[in-house]
């Protein structure tokens, strides 16, 4: 069995409540792989092959429209899984493409082998499940942001969530920042200027300070 | 003086196109034979205009977000 896979899956605290028959049955399964910054992991639209955990790194999770414009569904650190929905479904397909952000090392697990370990070991089916309530939560979280939130309000909660540390936290360029909030560059460089005429924040080189907490909350609620 | 962070030039990616040094306000920016250059790093106020006009995203100019 090999060692690697199962410290690291056994460091995860999605899989912290797996059985040691659970985790052996797991380890046997999954295989690892290690993208380089930038690569594409999974094409959406293509047919489900496997699912992954991250294990290091960071992935983006994104939607392109036609017209080429990206919207980031999610991104994503160590210990959470990716197109986990798909075996689920008859035919299902990857819902959404993922690219590595830095140098990112997943554990994958053929589809069939995944459905098998989710109809037969309780605790794993219950693993992912918990993993799926996490993915609905923050997908619901990203609609209410999308439909009900001013650009300027959605890019109050970015900042509040990023220096919180809620999420994955790392650089972000302004168009990183406008496909996260399903906008565009021109409109966040606008938003990040009238926060900062309000007070809100200050433009530093190669910073965004946060400097009035109430004021942003109330701008993220509004 | 300016300090530190800089805009990052990837000139793998760079088509050579001269937009970056056009934009540039304090003309920091200047192409050299191995691509665009940052010549001038004092006078680089991180105004993010060369990463905006870049039309293959060779330049990046990343913010941390933080607490004061």
């Amino acid at each position: 069995m090999d060692d690697y896979l199962r410290n690291s899956l056994s460091t995860m605290p999605l899989f912290a409540g797996l059985s040691e028959a659970t985790l052996g049955r797991l380890s046997r399964v999954a295989f690892r792989r290690t993208y380089a910054p930038g690569m594409l992991i999974l094409l959406e639209g293509a047919p489900c092959e496997s699912v992954f955990f991250i294990v290091t790194g960071a992935v983006r999770v994104y939607r392109l429209s036609p017209q080429g414009r990206q919207q980031i569904l999610a991104t994503l650190g160590p210990g959470q899984g990716f197109n986990t929905a798909p075996p689920f479904l008859p035919e299902g397909r990857t819902p959404a493409s993922v690219e590595a952000i830095g140098e990112t090392t997943v554990l994958a697990i053929r589809q069939e082998d995944f459905v098998a370990l989710a109809r037969t070991c309780a605790d794993f089916s219950w693993a992912i499940l918990q993993d799926f309530a996490a993915h609905l939560l923050h997908l619901t979280d990203l609609v209410e942001d999308l439909a009900l939130r001013s650009v300027r309000g959605r890019l109050a909660r970015f900042l509040l969530e990023q220096a919180d540390g809620a999420y994955v936290t790392r650089p972000w360029t302004q168009d990183e920042i406008a496909a996260h909030l399903g906008t565009v560059r021109d409109v966040v460089g606008r938003a990040l200027r009238s926060l900062a005429d309000a007070g809100l924040l200050r433009m530093e080189r190669g910073r965004i300070v946060l400097l009035d907490r109430e004021g942003l909350e109330a701008e993220a609620g509004a | 003086m300016m300090a530190g962070v800089l805009p990052q030039i990837d000139l793998m990616r760079c088509i050579l196109c001269g937009r970056c040094v056009q934009a540039c306000p304090t003309q920091a920016v200047e192409m050299l034979a191995n691509g665009p250059t940052i010549v001038r790093p004092d006078a680089c106020t991180y105004c993010t205009a060369c990463e905006a006009i870049c039309p293959v995203g060779a330049i990046t100019c990343t913010f941390e977000i933080v607490w004061k």
